[in-house]
């Protein structure tokens, strides 16, 4: 457990988590060690001497305030360490989750990822500041206290050894049995937090239906509900087998103390305080089973963050190897059942236009420029070095791209044009905004500060193209990718980006992913893809010539435009 | 919120109390033990006999109760959180979608699950262990007033000392720092939302490290935020902690003890129900104080919860009235966004059976228009009529069989492809499905897929932004309502497949149909054409 936290955390935790534990472990001990003078104290009180009790109380007191200043010490060491490794693991959390491949992400990922960033790391770093002190508390003391017996009275100590293998058993047999259903519960919950994501996000479609349930959710609800269900049979039997142990043992020292007192071998004052040391021992361990189920949970969260950030990113090289220009090249690439051995080379400075039927693979093209995959075979050059030798760091700093399906975080206008250069002035930031054509920023009650929502919900399609159309100019890198940006402006907004679009592939190597014709005519070469295979390749007026796929799209693009002039009255 | 449950609920503190109060009786029997062997006399071993198996009882009852409790309890969670979760989903289904978007799919969903997660100690642990820190101390203290009430009072200062720790816990710079805590928290689930859904974005950007900060300044806030919770609460609840440690217990009893012994107004064998009961006060106590954080985290999140069952749902008519045909009818529509009205009062009149386009820049409220007519909302003024009656006396069943919406964001499910196209229609037979799907041209695209249609798309198949929007337009066609919006339909197709559609759009014979439209193809064939400029229709 304690291996695991300090492999998700990183080494860097691991010299303040070891001294936690001993003071931890220190402060237990003490708490059991200075049952001992109870023996004297009883004694003198019982037996006749209460003048003589005075010293031993004295020594008492001074025992508790050492132990009070190790718990206080040990309870600090705990938060401190539990708060500084939470700041850490976001962090490490959040840095990896940006470094796995774009592959990893489904749609369940949303929820799975969500719980573990909220409630998983809480749960699992609270391991030390709440749990690990009770814990170790929970073990050791009983621990010293059967100690302390044995030295008082071999017999009570012997009696209540019997305990220990009993007790550690059961702790493991429950760990055993509720291993399983735990992570079936964890599983059934991301499923459920998934599905209400998805609930939330489809209502438009939803409340088109006529039933007024959505049955995956339902579905996955109940699945819940019946896990944690099973959870409970599994873990409630065990918690209660502790704790029969316990009292068994604790009512087997009562009748063996009652049998030894009546037969004279052990004085009352001492049984008394075995006794006594009896009920101490077995407080803590009837807290053993909460604090272990709780702890157990933590470490399901654990597990889960652990699997996460041991999935690997796409390997970066030892060596980066810097790209000789911007020419782009695809050699022989494979990629899933989408592209089948691609082989296309883009001069630097070159416009490219892409175009084919929905599903040819023109997405994927760019995606693998900018890996977000590895491709399956093959490789993918830019400036004649192979993506995967170039490092993601230099290689993102050479690529733009503006997407089909824009995503806006949750912040201002600004600060989501300001994403692609932090370092930008306030007027380059406005700079890149006008040139992208985002005057109605001006109108908005706002201005750039104005939020945009989660996923830029508060802005038309239009407006969210637009604002990334500036990311990409403020990024200002030789290489821009393009993918079908056009679809969603409206004419007055396209003539107004066109100026921004030009001047942002002018003198740069482009590659543009699109279904508007206009757009692809303003390429210097266009291909033809489809089932993953370039079909035609050439000029716009060769291609015309051509007669085939391409100028068969083209042509029902201008009919469809024709007919929209005529019918536009 | 929780009516349902009640009598279940007090079951599982009556076995919870029962067995807390029957803990005690091992204790007793220590005790019983010492009077029996200080007796003058000779022991007696009868009453030893009866002593000790006084105690073994009172641990059969301890044992039997709590286990049963904590099953009762846990299961009775399960059930109770399964019921919120119903219930928060039914009611999300209601509410304006203007509300829904507003507040965000992160925030919502962490409401419907942590939140509903953090009820656990609500409903499992705290009744049965409050009325136990209740119960307990009370049976003990009446007990121990009978032995000696000098003594009982010394037992109690450790418990009052730590009691004195409750207030510290809740200054109004606790409560404000709990709050803190929970709203950063909050702004975490929603960063990690858009952080996982804009990877992509992330990924182009994330060269500089600095890409993901939303999500790492929401973790540094929170951090930054719990520590000084943490620091605040850790000294209290380390002196609360000190004070009913049994080590500090026993030293204030022992003490105690040995001055009444020593002044002779103690029998020394009175001590004894004190350093055993005595430690039994504080545990409970002990129990309070550290549910108490769970306890205080479950009341905000039930506070969270009603919020959200608070949020008036769009209004339903108590007698729907039917609408007389098709026409379709705005009168001075308005409409604010965040205090920034989009509508202006836009009149509009779709005739029954006609093809309007509604066309402007972006930003000028076209999706809203859409929206209105779909009752995603209610507008602020006006009316909207379909066949003469308000859309807010129809009724939602009758308004889902008459209108029908492809939009420009579309939302696929992860669901069978059938599945996805017969959202609004889950009778529809496969024949049915599959015509639609020809007709919205994307059948043959599903024909090519692992499993066809029932292939489970974002699990087993990912279809492109053009492919989904087929899909839609499917579901539409599907749905066959009489009334049909279209927004932004066919902006991401390729041509050929955005004139089959146009096509298909245009052999709609009969329909009413509003096309939101950006580009002057998808107006073709319209026969009406409305252009929206700030918020008004200015032709």
């Amino acid at each position: 457990m304690i291996r695991t936290l300090l492999r998700v955390t990183g080494p860097a935790y691991a010299g303040p988590m070891r001294r936690t534990i001993a003071l931890m472990t220190a402060a237990a001990v003490a708490e059991g060690l200075l049952l001992i003078l109870l023996v004297p104290i009883l004694r003198a009180l019982l037996g006749g001497d209460p003048a003589g009790v005075w010293q031993w109380l004295a020594r008492f007191a001074a025992a508790v305030a050492g132990y009070a200043v190790l718990r206080y010490a040990a309870d600090l060491a705990g938060m401190r360490v539990g708060t500084t490794m939470l700041r850490g693991m976001y962090h490490r959390l959040g840095d990896h989750l940006a470094r796995l491949p774009l592959g990893w992400y489904g749609t369940a990922r949303v929820g799975e990822v969500s719980a573990l960033a909220g409630r998983g790391l809480l749960a699992a770093l609270g391991v030390c500041a709440h749990l690990l002190g009770p814990f170790i508390t929970a073990c050791v003391t009983p621990l010293t206290v059967v100690a302390v017996m044995t030295v008082v009275d071999w017999r009570f100590g012997l009696a209540a050894l019997v305990a220990v293998p009993v007790v550690v058993a059961v702790q493991v047999g429950a760990a055993r049995a509720s291993v399983a259903a735990d992570a079936a519960t964890a599983a059934r919950g991301d499923e459920a937090a998934a599905r209400v994501v998805e609930y939330l996000q489809a209502q438009p479609v939803l409340r088109a239906g006529e039933q007024d349930l959505f049955i995956p959710l339902d579905d996955a609800l109940r699945e819940l509900e019946k896990a944690s269900r099973r959870q409970v049979r599994a873990v409630v039997p065990v918690a209660a087998g502790t704790a029969v142990t316990v009292q068994i043992v604790f009512t087997g020292l009562l009748a063996l103390g009652a049998w030894l007192a009546v037969d004279g071998s052990i004085g009352v004052p001492e049984l008394l305080a075995l006794l006594i040391l009896a009920s101490r021992a077995a407080d803590p361990l009837l807290s053993l089973a909460d604090v272990s189920g709780k702890l157990r949970a933590a470490r399901t969260e654990l597990d889960r963050l652990d699997r996460v950030l041991t999935t690997p990113p796409l390997p970066e090289p030892s060596r980066p190897v810097r790209p000789r220009d911007d020419g782009v090249q695809f050699d022989r690439v494979t990629f899933g059942d989408v592209l089948h051995g691609l082989s296309l080379t883009v001069p630097p400075g070159q416009r490219l236009a892409v175009t084919g039927p929905s599903g040819a693979g023109k997405s994927t093209m760019l995606r693998l420029i900018a890996r977000f995959h590895d491709t399956g075979g093959g490789t993918v050059r830019v400036g004649g070095a192979d993506v995967r030798d170039i490092g993601t760091e230099h290689l993102m700093s050479r690529i733009a791209i503006v997407f089909q399906d824009v995503r806006l975080f949750d912040g201002t206008i600004a600060d989501n044009v300001r994403l692609a250069r932090p370092a930008a002035s306030d007027d380059e930031v406005r700079a890149a905004g006008a040139a992208a054509g985002l005057d109605f920023v001006d109108r908005l009650p706002g201005g750039w500060d104005t939020r945009v929502g989660e996923g830029g919900t508060m802005l038309s399609g239009g407006e969210r193209q637009r604002v990334s159309i500036a990311r990409a100019l403020l990024k200002d890198t030789p290489i821009v990718l393009l993918d079908e940006i056009t679809s969603a402006l409206d004419p007055d907004t396209e003539s107004a980006v066109h100026d921004a679009l030009e001047r942002l592939l002018t003198g740069r190597t482009v590659i543009m992913v699109a279904h508007r014709m206009r757009t692809v005519r303003r390429a210097d070469r266009v291909v033809f893809l489809d089932g993953g295979r370039i079909v035609e390749d050439g000029t716009h007026d060769e291609l015309l010539e051509l007669g085939g796929r391409y100028a068969s799209y083209w042509n029902l693009s201008m009919s469809g435009k024709a007919a929209g002039k005529t019918s536009g009255k | 919120m929780l009516r349902p449950y009640v009598r279940s609920f007090v079951l599982v503190v009556f076995l919870q109390v029962t067995g807390a109060v029957a803990g005690l009786a091992p204790l007793l029997a220590v005790a019983g033990l010492g009077r029996a062997l200080f007796a003058p006399g000779a022991a007696d071993p009868d009453r030893i006999r009866a002593v000790v198996l006084f105690g073994a009882a009172g641990l059969l009852i301890r044992l039997v109760c709590t286990a049963v409790s904590a099953g009762l309890g846990h299961l009775l969670d399960g059930r109770v959180q399964l019921g919120l979760r119903r219930e928060l989903a039914a009611h999300l289904g209601r509410v304006p979608l203007g509300w829904l978007t507003r507040r965000g799919s992160g925030e919502l969903s962490r409401i419907a699950g942590d939140d509903v997660a953090a009820v656990h100690p609500f409903i499992a642990h705290a009744p049965g262990e409050l009325a136990a820190a209740f119960v307990v101390p009370l049976v003990s203290l009446i007990y121990l007033a009978g032995v000696d009430w000098r003594l009982t009072l010394i037992t109690l200062v450790p418990v009052l000392a730590a009691l004195a720790h409750v207030p510290l816990l809740m200054t109004p710079a606790r409560t404000r720092d709990q709050r803190d805590h929970d709203a950063a928290l909050g702004r975490i689930a929603a960063a990690v939302v858009e952080f996982v859904q804009g990877i992509a974005v992330v990924k182009t950007f994330g060269g500089t490290g600095r890409a993901h900060r939303g999500f790492l300044d929401a973790a540094d806030t929170f951090v930054a935020v719990f520590t000084r919770w943490v620091r605040g609460v850790s000294t209290v609840a380390a002196g609360m902690q000190l004070a009913l440690s049994p080590a500090f217990v026993l030293l204030v009893i022992l003490t105690g003890g040995a001055a009444l012994i020593g002044a002779g107004t103690l029998a020394p064998v009175d001590l004894l129900p004190f350093l055993l009961l005595g430690l039994g006060l504080t545990a409970p106590v002990a129990a309070l104080g550290h549910g108490f954080d769970d306890l205080q985290a479950a009341g905000r999140a039930v506070g969270r919860i009603r919020a959200v069952l608070a949020v008036e749902p769009l209004s339903e008519p108590a007698r729907p009235i039917r609408p007389a045909g098709d026409h379709v009818e705005m009168r001075g529509v308005r409409f604010a966004h965040d205090g920034a009205e989009v509508l202006r009062g836009v009149d509009l009149t779709l005739a029954a059976g006609t093809v309007t386009a509604l066309t402007g820049p972006s930003g000028s409220g076209k999706s809203t228009v859409a929206g209105l007519l779909l009752r995603f909302d209610d507008p602020a003024a006006g009316s909207i009529r379909i066949g003469g009656a308000d859309l807010r006396d129809i009724g939602s069943a009758e308004l889902r069989r008459r209108v029908s919406h492809v939009l420009q964001d579309v939302r696929l499910l992860r669901a069978s492809v059938t599945d996805n196209i017969a959202v609004a229609v889950p009778h529809a037979t496969p024949d049915q499905v599959e015509h639609a799907a020809r007709q919205a041209r994307i059948h043959d695209r599903i024909e090519a897929l692992p499993r066809g249609y029932d292939t489970i798309l974002g699990t087993e198949a990912t279809l492109s932004g053009g492919e989904a929007q087929r899909i839609a337009i499917a579901r539409a066609l599907l749905a066959d309502t009489p009334i049909l919006v279209l927004d932004e339909a066919t902006a991401f197709a390729d041509p050929p497949t955005d004139a089959a559609i146009r096509d298909t759009v245009a052999g709609l014979t009969g329909r009413t149909v509003l096309v939101i439209a950006h580009r002057p193809e998808t107006v073709a064939g319209a026969d009406t054409v409305l252009t929206l400029r700030e918020g008004v229709i200015t032709r």
